[in-house]
């Protein structure tokens, strides 16, 4: 067995407290964290994070296709501006 | 230009000696940009695109509804920097809950309570949901969070969602 496979997904502790909390209060809620090391795990599913990226906290609403990725990945650190012209957004 | 006018690209150098010039396309996808058909530009000039390679163009510019090929170096040159416009109404319908990036940008935000939070200056997507930029805000662009989107109107009504608390002792 590889080392980082029984050695498991890394999460920080006070990141699964925060989700026990905003799972238990059932409201719109965006859970911030600082944690872009933390592995995305499959409870984490529908959830929304603010993950911070130096300057602000992006929201990342997290689907099962990003299970297994790190909260990092998904939050930038840098701008890319780019022009809107025909792109669409897609409310979630 | 007015607002109904989306910029769709940008004419960049020439390329070669028969009035091919490098295109910038500013589209969700890149070579769809001649397939909206006549552009205009700043100045009230009509322009029709036609890939020949990746990035590079024929463009002709529309005179008495006839297209005029550019066909020299020299008339390419005179075109760098010309800015490509498309009227707003002829972007093709959206689906339900989706919504042009143009038409939400300049959209007035406002709480359930009908308070002005501000105007949405950018819309973000890095994979991982959209989100709205409001001032110093930046909210999940969600049924939850976004449940009233009135374009018509100019607003937008937002509940901006509330952060976990969590018990000190929880912090390692």
């Amino acid at each position: 067995m590889a080392r980082s496979v029984w050695k498991g997904p890394f999460v920080d502790g006070y990141l699964l407290s925060k989700v026990d909390a905003a799972k238990a209060s059932g409201r719109n809620e965006i859970i911030k964290i600082w944690t872009r090391r933390s592995t995305i795990l499959p409870q984490f599913v529908g959830l929304v994070f603010g993950v911070y990226n130096g300057h602000k906290f992006l929201p990342v609403q997290v689907t099962e296709n990003m299970v297994g990725h790190k909260f990092g990945e998904f939050s930038p650190t840098r701008t890319f501006t780019g022009h809107s012209s025909d792109k669409k957004a897609k409310r979630g | 230009m007015p607002q109904e006018q989306i910029l769709m690209g940008v004419v960049g150098r020439p390329h070669g000696v028969r009035g091919l010039v490098h295109v910038h396309s500013y589209t969700a996808d890149p070579a769809a940009l001649p397939g909206y058909g006549v552009l205009d530009d700043d100045r009230g000039r009509r322009f029709r695109l036609r890939w020949k390679t990746e990035g590079v163009a024929e463009i002709f510019q529309i005179i008495d509804a006839k297209r005029v090929p550019v066909t020299t170096r020299e008339a390419a040159q005179a075109l760098v920097n010309t800015r490509l416009y498309l009227p707003r109404a002829k972007l093709p319908p959206v689906e339900e809950d989706e919504f042009y990036l143009t038409d939400l940008i300049g959209l007035e935000a406002v709480d359930g309570e009908g308070k002005l939070l501000g105007t949405i200056t950018t819309v973000h997507d890095y994979g991982a949901g959209t989100s709205l930029e409001i001032g110093s805000l930046l909210i999940p662009f969600t049924r939850a969070c976004v449940p009233v989107v009135d374009i018509a109107a100019g607003r937008v009504t937002v509940l901006v969602p509330v952060e976990v608390p969590i018990a000190p002792d929880a912090v390692p």
